[in-house]
């Protein structure tokens, strides 16, 4: 039987941080992981049939895709399609890549506007550990966004905003409305064995290049030269424990089929706010029959997942708008923040993207219909290259009804019991969205566009998975403690997105990253004190 | 060692029978007929070559595309879009995938349209941005902070 001092469970973001910071405390530590390692050649970036296979194998929804490794999601009572990749690096390799920070509001929504929780962190707890995930995974920026407080400038300069970006920014400037250079977890130049970007524009499909920041590149290559052992399609079942009430491993399955069991004083849970809440509800046993950790009732509850509109405008000029970097050219936090006129609370955050090849323009996945016929290429020449697109993610308020639970009947295949997401858009979220909707059509506007589509909600848009199993100081209405231990479970650990308290409205891998180094610094520095099962 | 589900295309084992290319031309022109400065989607051979490529990156479309020929009988190219709207919308979307998967995916076509695929495009950190050069990023600095206190006012 194999034995670690410290096991994690998922080799993605929050994982491939634990792993570095342990290795390199001389922490023994293995990893299981439900995937294998990607080769950057087997990307389709550089295929002509790239758009196609980004429709199916290379497709960010798991039930799409229908990869071995994958399990299935029923989504049928979710208004959002759950977003996600198994592998060695997890959904960092197909995330956008985008590297925002949340916003000190963000952790104190209870206190200024009365609704959700306060986290029991604050922005200045998280913000030399934001620094330092910024030098690890090799953030691209410019320094002095006034959306942001003070603090360390971005470890490299900025991508390219194209003429896209440009043609946005002279409109904000001419508004004076906010805009930025959006902070990219993407080298513009050589950086820590990374080469530069080269402005594929498929960072959703995989880097070719290997700039873009996934952890099996930034992380887990040192991780593993320090000594951590990565085991690649292994399955999690289940946590196991000791009748004293701590973890003691996991039950696992290979690739191969074979069943197998792992013994570890320490377990970290950080197979994201879908996976974590599936195993810990997979892990009910006598004395934890709602499943592990749940004493609280709260594992599976408060899913988040940022509801996304999408705002297209039509330009008379080809801006080549299918080019450069996908995450955010620029970013725009001018209606970020809580105004009590506009009828909902707290707000949205825009990104300015590429909006696609050839066959996006003739199957438009977001804003725009497809056109058949006579018209047809009349279609796709107003769509290619001359369109910019507003891509707004509205802050999501937590709510016990949206959740993740095991379904009756639905398994992976392996045998092991799959989640069931039920998840309805809020009415302040629609309010929400609606309300950034209307900027974002002024926006493009005043940038010229003759012509505007919109999609008002965006199903295949739940890459932000959030809130599974939250933090805070109390047990009874909380699952772990600000350092992501189970209250009830003192030696198990969640460090994924699954912690959230609440949403905010930015893409989370920089906080999900900031937050696992800070947990995982924490258990190094009181290792001694760590109850462990005989 | 790479997860075979989301490596290379897969080698294509079944190939559409000529009777159902000679279909999927006609219906092919419906949907992508030529212009002043585009070709029909058939001469592009969507139907042949395009098609061998296409199936090859996405073998799930084939049992689609062969079922909506099946479905089509005698159906007119114009009338079996319909049909199959009513009818099976999974086999519309494969026949709409594969024609325009085919037709995009060829050089002529790109050339045309003046798209040059993904390509590298070397990044120039040593250029001075021109929202830089032109103040823009200044003045968006200059009207102050836009994040809220995290302290209550009272």
């Amino acid at each position: 039987m194999l034995e670690t001092d410290v096991l994690i469970i998922g080799a993605g973001a929050a994982g491939g941080v634990a792993a570095d910071a342990l290795s390199k405390a001389g922490v023994d530590v293995v990893c299981l992981e439900q995937g294998e390692w990607q080769a950057p050649a087997d990307y389709p970036a550089q295929r002509s049939t790239y758009e196609l296979e980004a429709r199916k194998q290379w497709s960010a929804s798991p039930n799409i895709r229908g990869g071995q490794r994958d399990y299935p999601i029923d989504e049928s009572d979710s208004d959002i399609a759950p977003l996600m990749f198994a592998g060695v690096g997890g959904s960092t390799i197909m995330y956008a890549a985008d590297w925002p920070r949340l916003l000190p509001s963000d952790f104190r929504v209870r206190s200024l506007d009365g609704c959700a929780d306060d986290w029991p962190i604050r922005y200045q707890d998280l913000q030399p550990f934001y620094e330092r995930t910024d030098r690890d995974f090799g953030v691209s920026g410019v320094a002095g966004d006034p959306a942001y407080p003070d603090g360390e400038d971005p470890p490299l300069p900025p991508l390219p905003i194209g003429q896209i970006g440009m043609k946005m920014a002279r409109a904000h400037d001419k508004l004076g409305w906010h805009w930025w250079p959006a902070a990219q977890s993407v080298s513009s130049v050589a950086h820590n064995g990374r080469r530069a970007c080269v402005q594929w524009g498929t960072c959703m499909q995989g880097c070719p290049e290997g700039a873009k920041a996934s952890t099996d590149v930034t992380h887990w290559p040192a991780a593993i030269a320090r000594g951590a052992k990565l085991i690649t399609g292994a399955r999690v079942s289940r946590i196991l424990m000791s009748p004293a009430g701590l973890a003691t491993g996991a039950e696992f399955v290979s690739s191969d089929g074979t069943w197998d069991e792992i013994r570890a004083n320490i377990v970290i849970l950080a197979a994201n706010a879908v996976g974590t809440p599936r195993i810990l509800l997979n892990s009910a046993t006598s004395g934890h029959e709602a499943g592990l950790a749940n004493s609280s009732g709260l594992v599976g509850r408060r899913l988040m997942v940022h509801p996304f509109a999408n705002v297209l405008g039509y330009f008379d000029e080809d801006l080549e708008s299918w080019n450069g970097h996908v995450g955010a050219k620029i970013a725009c936090f001018e209606f970020y923040e809580t105004d009590p006129s506009r009828g909902f609370v707290r707000g949205a955050k825009w990104s300015l993207a590429p909006t696609g090849g050839p066959l996006a323009a003739a199957l438009p996945p977001r804003a725009g219909n497809d056109v058949w016929g006579p018209e047809h290429h009349a279609q796709v020449r107003k769509h290619l290259g001359r369109t910019i697109s507003w891509g707004i993610f509205g802050e999501d308020l937590p709510d016990l009804d949206n959740r993740v639970e095991i379904d009756e009947s639905l398994t992976d295949s392996d045998g092991i019991p799959a989640p069931k997401l039920t998840y309805r858009m809020s009415e302040n979220s629609r309010k929400l969205l609606d309300f950034n909707i209307d900027k974002a059509v002024e926006s493009l506007r005043a940038a010229g566009a003759y012509d505007i589509a919109t999609e008002s909600l965006m199903r295949y848009s739940g890459w932000h998975l959030l809130g599974t199993a939250r933090m805070g100081d109390d047990p009874a209405d909380s699952v772990v403690d600000q350092y992501g231990r189970a209250h009830d479970v003192p030696n198990l650990f969640i460090i994924d997105g699954s912690v959230f308290v609440t949403s905010g409205a930015v893409n989370p891998t920089s906080t999900i990253a900031a937050l696992a180094l800070r947990s995982v610094e924490h258990l190094i520095a009181h290792r001694r004190d760590q109850a462990v099962p005989a | 060692m790479s997860d075979p589900t989301t490596a290379q295309p897969i080698e294509l084992t079944t190939s559409p029978a000529p009777q159902v290319r000679t279909w999927l031309a006609a219906v092919a022109d419906v949907l992508i007929p030529a212009s002043d400065d585009m070709p029909s989607a058939s001469e592009v051979d969507v139907q042949g070559r395009q098609l061998d490529i296409v199936l090859g990156a996405r073998p799930d479309l084939t049992a689609a595309v062969v079922r909506a020929h099946e479905l089509a009988g005698d159906s007119t190219p114009e009338a079996v879009l319909d049909l199959l709207a009513g009818s099976d919308p999974e086999a519309l979307d494969a026949v709409r995938m594969v024609v325009a998967g085919g037709y995009y995916i060829h050089p002529d076509v790109r050339s045309r349209l003046g798209y040059t695929g993904q390509e590298p495009r070397q990044v120039r950190v040593d250029v001075v941005p021109d929202y830089i050069e032109d103040g823009l990023l200044e003045r968006v600095m200059e009207r102050g902070p836009i994040f809220r206190n995290d302290e209550p006012t009272s």
